[in-house]
């Protein structure tokens, strides 16, 4: 009888998941075509159609490349670049991944100057001194965007200048029944709100705060980091950020502010392309992450372009699709509008008919690089201006763990700096 | 064999004769056969764990050229490693949880749907459904529904609980929402398992018992749940060792969170330092232990549940 059973779960046991399995085929190239596999990921601003489009331009204008879109199954593409590198399936081409571990094992193509003469910031994001990543647009993180509705109604008549004016609109708000922030338990929803914080409390008193860490000159438990550190806790604390957010992913968070359940989120200026759609109805302000003395601090990131595998097949055929598809005009028009990137392409402009979101957030940034107010922005910096590999995911679980109140700031910085010791050993 | 244990010449030669064509045709039914799937086992499940075994004793990181052997020391290090130890703890409330519910549930449901009829037939059915379920999909359902604005937590509200838990978000509740989760996912498999198990008890029995006076509850005590132990030892490894390696639920529900590992399992943890930390022997060594735990956890349950069976 045991045996007969035994058999039993393990035929149910093995046939569950094989009626839930489905199975995906490969495509080849063409005949005469030079394929290359090309990883990107999805969001509810960059969709499939957005990606097919633009891989549409590219191979229109060099017909003699095929590509296979590689979908990361989630946001987390670096990851899964991971994946696909330790199992022998290293996409040619990818976008927004991180090039640290990789570059350092041989395995991205370093850009030569001459391929990266278009670029504004060439050299951003280098690692020991080479470029794998094209640094091809700049995002502001955080930028503050508020619904104005719930501001008026909570009687908040101006933008905050200061933290100061800024716990007290969120004091109004939490007393009018609005909740302040809404924020998500994802890298790319709750580090942003924890990179405003971290801009003005870190970086913009030492912009090379990463570096120096890298160098064992500073460690998380200086007393600056701990003070961005006990910003976001009390945050929490004082009511102005849901714990219960951080069961979020990121689409949820978006959602949720888009929904009016929240006055405030503080999110990359990717926010603007939601926003700017036709259907949009919510009117939105934007501010930057104010400062104790009301100083402006812009961070930003410029970097998030293509990376091409140094062993693709065609390398040839993966430079020119990386390059093509990160100088095409309407390539940086489209990303301008549905993902709000401000290209750093030499002589580029924005075009004219972008929405009044994405005007308002490249005049904020423009202000900010004016007035030399631009920092790094904590956790999203790449190559040798970021964390060591592994870190970030503990910065932003860290995150969380202050919000929920899981751990206090000083068990915060003393995780992360055994943590740093453990990635660097 | 001959009269009286003597062997004929012939009879003693015929054995000789034989033996080298039968050993060579016991030899090609077993390459035949069994070559297969020798091989298929050797190369899919052998060769990657003697693979990680000999990772584990290394430093091997793929984004770095160099990688030395270490010895034990990644074991040494796991000891008194503080996320090891959680994910471990993690681990081992989930696999109680998981073991424990779902036969218990299982178990009683398997009693009530023990009859016939169209209605228990159709009730069957709709329990074994979250078995052949993917496990994306029920992960994808539940966050919807223990979400902050979730159906439960709404249900919750309209019945006057102004602050419902944070099933998800609340480092006290995640773990046993997850377990909870799991738990609805296995629930079929252990009713289908218990409902073989109930067929096999001889009517006869329960029914001398009750002429002999024995209520239902008595009846099952001493009648059918000694009989249903086989299942009980089904149920309770194949749990024991799908609990231990939970991965995709905590991936996809919780990532681990909230925060740093409230939920983050050893399956989880390994893949956390493998992929993302590229720390890929250290995980590796994890990975051993929890192979070592998990055939040692099955091997004792076995043991221990398998001698409370009877034969009939």
């Amino acid at each position: 009888m045991r045996r007969g059973l035994f058999t039993l779960g393990m035929v149910v046991l093995l046939a569950a998941p094989t009626l839930a399995a489905c199975e995906v085929g490969e495509s080849t190239a063409p005949a005469g075509k030079k394929e290359i596999t090309f990883l990107v990921f999805e969001t509810p601003n960059l969709t499939p159609q957005y990606w097919d489009a633009a891989i549409k331009r590219v191979t229109d204008k060099h017909p003699e490349i095929s590509v296979k879109k590689l979908v990361s199954p989630d946001q987390d593409r670096t990851t899964y670049a991971k994946q696909l590198l330790t199992s022998g399936q290293f996409p040619d081409v990818m976008i927004a991944v991180s090039p640290a571990g990789f570059a350092e094992g041989g395995n991205l193509y370093a850009w030569t100057p001459d391929e990266l003469k278009d670029f504004e910031f060439p050299t951003n994001g280098a690692i020991k001194g080479k470029v794998y990543q094209l640094p091809a647009n700049t995002q502001t993180i955080p930028v503050v965007y508020y619904n104005k509705a719930l501001f008026t109604k909570a009687g908040i008549t101006g933008e905050p200048k200061t933290y100061a004016e800024l716990q007290q609109a969120a004091a109004k708000l939490k007393a009018a029944g609005i909740t302040p922030f809404v924020t998500a338990g994802v890298h790319d929803s709750i580090g942003p709100l924890w990179a405003g914080i971290l801009g003005t409390e870190l970086y913009a008193k030492n912009p090379n705060w990463m570096h120096d860490r890298r160098a064992g000159k500073v460690k998380f438990c200086d007393a600056e980091f701990k003070a961005g550190a006990a910003k976001l806790a009390d945050l929490a604390k004082q009511g102005y950020l849901d714990a219960k957010d951080v069961s979020k992913d990121y689409a949820a968070g978006q959602q949720a502010f888009l929904d009016g359940k929240g006055a405030m989120y503080a999110m990359g200026n990717w926010l603007a392309g939601e926003l700017d759609k036709p259907d949009s109805k919510l009117e939105v302000g934007q501010f930057t992450w104010p400062s104790d003395d009301g100083k402006l601090v812009v961070p930003a990131f410029t970097g998030g372009g293509l990376l091409v595998s140094a062993k693709a097949k065609n390398l040839d055929a993966a430079r020119t699709f990386a390059l093509g598809f990160q100088l095409d005009k309407g390539n940086l028009d489209n990303s301008a509008k549905a993902d709000g990137l401000f290209p750093a392409i030499k002589g580029y402009t924005p075009p004219t008919d972008v929405g009044p979101d994405y005007k308002l957030g490249y005049d904020l940034y423009a202000k900010g690089v004016a007035e030399k107010a631009v920092v790094p922005a904590f956790g999203f910096e790449a190559g040798d201006d970021g964390m060591l590999p592994g870190v970030t995911a503990k910065w932003d679980s860290s995150a969380v763990d202050l919000v929920t109140g899981k751990k206090t700031p000083d068990q915060v910085c003393a995780f992360l700096d055994a943590e740093w010791a453990k990635a660097a050993a | 064999m001959g009269e009286g244990g003597r062997l004929s010449m012939s009879e003693a030669d015929l054995p000789r004769r034989t033996r080298r064509p039968e050993i060579g045709r016991r030899v090609w039914h077993f390459l035949s056969f069994g070559g297969p799937g020798t091989a298929a086992y050797a190369c899919f499940v052998l060769a990657p764990i003697l693979i990680s075994l000999g990772y584990s004793l290394t430093n091997y990181n793929p984004f770095r050229g160099d990688t030395d052997f270490v010895g034990l020391a990644n074991y040494r290090v796991l000891l008194t490693d503080e996320e090891f130890l959680t994910s471990l703890k993690v681990t081992t409330i989930l696999t109680a949880i998981v073991v424990i519910v779902p036969n218990a549930l299982g178990l009683a449901v398997a009693v009530l749907l023990d009859r016939r009829g169209w209605v228990f037939n159709a009730l069957r059915t709709v329990f074994f459904v979250p078995v052949v379920l993917s496990s994306v999909v029920v992960s994808v359902i539940w966050t919807r529904l223990l979400d902050n604005d979730g159906l439960i937590n709404q249900a919750l509200r309209g019945l006057g609980v102004d602050e419902p838990p944070g099933w998800l978000s609340d480092p006290d509740y995640a773990l046993y929402s997850l377990g909870g989760i799991l738990s609805w996912q296995m629930l079929g498999f252990c009713v289908v398992i218990y409902l073989a198990g109930l067929q096999h008890v001889p009517q006869e029995l329960i029914e001398a018992a009750s002429i002999d006076g024995a209520g239902p509850f008595r009846r099952f005590w001493r009648i059918t749940w000694p009989l249903l132990a086989p299942a009980l030892t089904i149920n309770t490894v194949i749990l024991l060792i799908s609990a231990f390696k939970i991965f995709d639920h905590v991936q996809i529900i919780t990532r681990g969170g909230p925060g740093t590992g409230t939920t983050a399992t050893i399956a989880y943890n390994v893949l956390q330092t493998g992929f993302i930390a590229n720390r890929q022997g250290f995980a590796s060594a994890m990975a051993i232990i929890m192979l070592i735990i998990i055939a040692a956890a099955s091997a004792i349950v076995l043991k221990l549940l398998q001698r409370r069976e009877v034969d009939l």
